[in-house]
């Protein structure tokens, strides 16, 4: 066979790939949404589940306090740690910290789901709770954080630091009103990612947050259970009423909406974070 | 002309660590030991989720023992008989027997035959797209692959289930099975859940991870090195394969330990498409099985009703195994991967 | 009967704005004799139980989660309760019977759903707590065969086809039961619960009660371990258990009495499953109803009482009832008494126990007989 002939069917075979990548997810992003269209009016967005179907407003809520909680927590430990990671950490500590982290990452969710029950309801007794759902999701993402932080405060160029240094100001007031701003963007399209892993996650919650039907979450930390997108997903569908069923496919739309909204705004903020720092660039 | 000493450099380095250290004020120390307190929370989550499933964990383990691991049939007992039975000091309910030896062979077998799917297809795909793409797709494509890689684990299952599974079942698996091969016959169920409907489903959730990973790669292969092979004539196939591949190699499996990582961690919708079925070998890719981390998330609440308490310390030694390999594979893959980290969704997500 | 009429008596004045928060305090301990609490709201009827009920003084919600049977008739309890007991809201939840005794036993929820009663080693180890029913439900053994209706199946069949040693459904064991039909010679597809499941408990507690083998084996739990069937499937929920079922020709799947509308739109035939005196019996009004009766007497004081198997010629054998667990030591009055509203209202025949919420499930009202019981049984919750 000719090499002119071997390169075409190589690439078709690549081609071939391809196609086998982007047809299946072409086809489950439509059948979810396809699915979840006879679920989709105001009512979706105004009534809480209700076992027998209702709509997605607590469960809407709730995601959206965990990933604020996330935020929160995970957002100023990892952003802490990250920033510490890259300016602060003698070289010895820095790496064992880091390697931690990167372990960390590879823990399965249901691990951690599992010790969250174990600590938060058997041993503290918080029962479900909104801050044990929070800091379940927050471990899982604090590797992200910390990466794309110190990632972010790496590339602020050095030259901004040696300016500031021969200006006299200290390393605190250098990294605080100097590279962290600079690196900002970066940091929070770290925070970004931590989000859209937190909102798809089900593992993690099933253990630590229970969940809440037909009425919408509260703000206590303690006690109280959280309603979240991906249990009605999970659920929905053991459910009797047709409605039930239409809404846990709604809810996994509700996710991949919610997913795409964050993509972009990672990539929103990315471009101007490049942009920032080409500007830079001494 | 002066050479440097070993000694002058460490006199050197002394100096500089002064330097360095008297540039810190006061506050800049206080702000330093705060930072430190947050720096050192990951390690500080690790030990002590590793503690706390140990912890978990050790009843089952002195309980069970080897067995745990070769025996077939996991059972939490005759809760509604009476009394218990004791060995090696802890007690369990009459009829209880753990032994994981499916589990195991589902997780690994189900992972290894997503990662036998996935990187070819992944390494063909990124390749196509990096080498051939208009640069004008590349945006959106980035869109598309950090969108795959973020759909929610219960989003595929649910897929798996109404849509994916009984396509493979109708039209697939049934023609693979009229071929008669071992291994690939045996009852297929209707719905399409086992084996094979599940591993090709990890598959498509780890792809992602490994096509965004080596495109980065194929894209940081010097231009110089590509342009030498153009102007040596090498068709695109050749120089891929005698230029790019060689040179990114080692990233390819970095990656792909990641995507296995990621795959052995899989818990929902594993537990969505598999049958949960734990007692015995599966016999064919048709059947169903189980994996551990599917397993632990679908039993557990049926354990808490085992008095005894040993139900949830086996599922908390099945815990401590899956974390073991996870991250074992995990980190080898982040060890090499390290550099390559970009904007966007992160490759490699243990779920 | 006249039990239920003081009940319902009691119920009906302390609906009329009450002092409530005052006479939760009073404690009456135990007994069915009437001592009648001293400042309740409802006077009770001649010699008759009173247990303290009424609108508590401050808001409260009774959180529930178990049972997927359960479920649905609790969801729909919820508004009537509310109506009668503005400052009670139950927020019920589903989650399988396993997780519903697990978040009552550690106190995460009020209340915990189960169509399986407390273990002996659950309730010793967990003295307070009490398995109260609230209605009685069953399961019908469903089966995708197209034109062959009303099946005949017994427990030690059943038991065979879980453990695989029958197959095919023109096995001779199977058309021994049924002359006459025509058995096609497809394979057997046995369907169980994934999940922590009272429904699993109810068929394998059948299986059991029938089949040696069984009994010696699996056993009966809410969770156990499946022998190993080639082509054997699972479902989550009963739902699942209807749909996959309906897609999978020559399958046989256990279905909770709520899901079997889905199961016959689905075109799913109903087994008449073989009662102790040996009769076929499909689940009904009548046969579930003999089937608690025959049971009734039987139910001891903790009311954790099997009704599989009953004896006589209309009961029909997987027959239960469901159970919500809760604390006998609550930490609030108020809730103590959102509480006691709860039951006493579920089983009073003009509130939950009505045919209205009952019939659209296939539940039947708690027997008459064990209402004595179950005012004992709340009168202990303070």
């Amino acid at each position: 066979m000719g090499r002119a002939l071997r390169n075409r069917a190589f690439f078709a075979a690549c081609g071939v790939g391809l196609l086998l990548v982007v047809a299946p997810a072409v086809a489950l992003v439509a059948s979810v949404f396809a699915k979840a269209a006879p679920a989709i009016g105001t009512a979706l967005f105004t009534s809480p589940t209700n076992g027998q179907g209702g709509g997605l407003e607590n469960a809407i809520l709730g995601t959206l306090l965990l990933l604020v909680g996330v935020l929160v927590v995970a957002g100023t430990i990892g952003v802490g740690a990250g920033v510490y990671l890259a300016e602060y950490a003698p070289p010895r500590v820095a790496g064992p910290l880091r390697t931690l982290s990167e372990v960390l990452a590879g823990v399965p969710s249901i691990v951690i789901g599992y010790v969250g029950y174990v600590t938060f309801l058997q041993e503290l007794h918080w029962g479900y709770s909104l801050l044990g759902g929070v800091l379940a999701l927050s471990v899982l993402v604090l590797p992200y954080i910390v990466k794309t932080t110190e990632l972010a405060v790496r590339q602020v160029p050095t030259t901004l630091r040696e300016a500031s240094a021969a200006l006299g100001l200290t390393r605190t007031t250098t990294v605080g009103r100097i590279v962290l701003p600079t690196a900002w963007p970066g940091v929070i399209s770290g925070l970004i990612v931590a989000m859209a892993i937190s909102q798809g996650e089900t593992a993690p919650l099933l253990f630590t947050a229970g969940y809440l039907d037909q009425r919408n979450p509260s703000l206590a930390l303690l006690h109280h259970d959280v309603p979240y997108l991906t249990y009605v997903a999970f659920t929905d569908t053991t459910l009797p009423a047709a409605r039930a069923q239409q809404l846990a496919s709604a809810a996994g739309a509700m996710t991949l909406v919610l997913l795409l909204a964050l993509i972009f705004a990672g990539r929103v903020l990315a471009r101007r974070s490049r942009r920032a720092t080409a500007r830079m660039a001494l | 002309m002066a050479t440097s000493t070993l000694r002058a450099d460490r006199g050197r380095a002394r100096i500089e660590r002064a330097r360095r250290r008297s540039e810190l004020t006061p506050r800049d120390r206080v702000v330093r030991a705060a930072l430190g307190v947050t720096g050192a929370v990951p390690a500080l989550a690790l030990v002590f989720i590793t503690y706390q499933t140990l912890r978990q964990a050790y009843p089952s383990i002195v309980f069970n023992g080897a067995h745990f691991f070769t025996g077939r049939q996991f059972s939490i007992g005759n809760s509604y008989g009476g009394g218990t039975i004791t060995r090696h000091g802890y007690h369990a309910t009459p009829g209880a027997v753990f032994g994981i030896g499916p589990l195991i062979f589902g997780t690994v077998v189900s992972s290894l035959i997503a990662l036998a799917v996935a990187v070819p297809i992944s390494v063909g795909a990124a390749i196509l797209l990096a080498e051939r793409l208009p640069s004008r797709l590349q945006g959106p494509l980035g869109v598309f692959l950090e969108l795959l890689a973020g759909i929610p684990s219960v989003v595929f299952g649910l897929w798996g289930v109404a849509t994916f599974g009984p396509l493979l079942a109708r039209d697939v698996e049934r023609h693979l099975s009229d071929l008669h091969i071992p291994w690939l016959t045996g009852s297929i169920q209707h719905n399409g859940q086992g084996l094979l409907t599940s591993a090709l489903v990890l598959a498509l959730m780890i792809i992602p991870i490994i096509a965004s990973t080596t495109r980065e790669l194929v894209r940081s292969v010097p231009a110089l090195t590509k342009e030498g092979a153009v102007a040596l004539g090498l068709t695109g196939t050749e120089s891929v394969r005698l230029v790019t591949l060689p040179f990114i190699r080692t990233g390819i499996v970095a990656a792909s330990l990641l995507g296995l990582a990621r795959a052995l961690g899989e818990t929902i919708a594993v537990l969505l498409i598999s049958t949960n079925a734990s007692t015995g070998y599966p016999h064919s890719v048709f059947a169903g099985f189980s994996t551990m981390a599917a397993f632990i998330a679908g039993e557990l609440d049926g354990a808490f009703g085992d008095s005894t308490g040993m139900a949830v310390h086996a599922l908390a030694e099945v815990g401590l195994v899956i974390l073991v390999i996870t991250l074992l594979t995990n980190l080898a893959g982040r060890a090499i991967t390290r550099r390559l980290a970009g904007p966007g969704l992160p490759v490699g997500r243990g779920i | 009967m006249p039990l239920t009429l003081a009940v319902g008596a009691a119920l009906a004045l302390g609906a009329c704005g009450s002092s409530s928060s005052t006479s939760s305090n009073t404690t009456t301990p135990s007994t069915a004799a009437a001592s009648g609490s001293s400042s309740s709201t409802a006077p009770a009827g001649g010699g008759s139980t009173s247990v303290q009920t009424g609108n508590p003084a401050a808001p409260v919600t009774i959180n529930e989660t178990g049972s997927s049977l359960v479920a649905p008739y609790l969801a729909v309890l919820a508004a009537p309760l509310h109506a009668k007991y503005p400052n009670v809201t139950l927020a019920s939840a589903a989650g399988g019977s396993g997780k519903g005794i697990t978040d009552a036993l550690s106190g995460t929820t009020q209340a915990g759903g189960t169509d399986a009663y407390l273990s002996n080693a659950q309730a010793s180890q967990n003295p307070s707590f009490e398995n109260i029913p609230v209605a009685v439900s069953s399961q019908s053994v469903d089966y995708n065969l197209p034109g062959v209706t009303g099946l005949k199946l017994t427990g030690g069949v059943l038991a065979d086809v879980y453990t695989g040693k029958v197959t095919t459904w023109n096995d001779p064991e199977i058309a021994k039961l049924n002359p006459g039909v025509n058995l096609p010679a497809t394979k057997i597809v046995p369907v169980h619960r994934s999940d922590s499941s009272g429904d699993t408990f109810l068929f394998t507690g059948y299986l059991t009660k029938t089949s040696p083998a069984w009994a010696s084996g699996p056993n009966m739990n809410t969770t156990v371990s499946w022998p190993q069937v080639n082509g054997a499937l699972t479902a989550n929920g009963n739902p699942n258990m209807v749909q996959t079922c309906k897609s999978t020709p020559g399958c046989v799947a256990y279905v909770g009495i709520s899901a079997q509308n889905l199961a016959n739109q689905a075109g799913l035939g109903q087994a008449q499953l073989q009662n102790a005196a040996g009769q076929f019996l499909v689940p009904g009004p009548q046969t579930v109803t003999a089937a608690v009766q025959a049971g009734a007497s039987s139910v001891p004081d903790n009311l954790a009482a099997s009704l599989i198997d009953e004896p006589g010629a209309q009961s029909y054998p997987i027959v239960n009832l469901e159970y919500l667990v809760v604390n006998t030591k609550q930490s609030s009055p108020d809730m103590a008494l959102a509480l006691r509203d709860l039951f006493t209202f579920a089983i009073d025949p003009n509130g939950g126990a009505s045919a209205a919420l009952l019939q659209p499930e296939g539940f039947e009202a708690v027997p008459t007989q064990i209402v004595g019981k179950i005012d004992a049984a709340l009168a202990k919750i303070q």
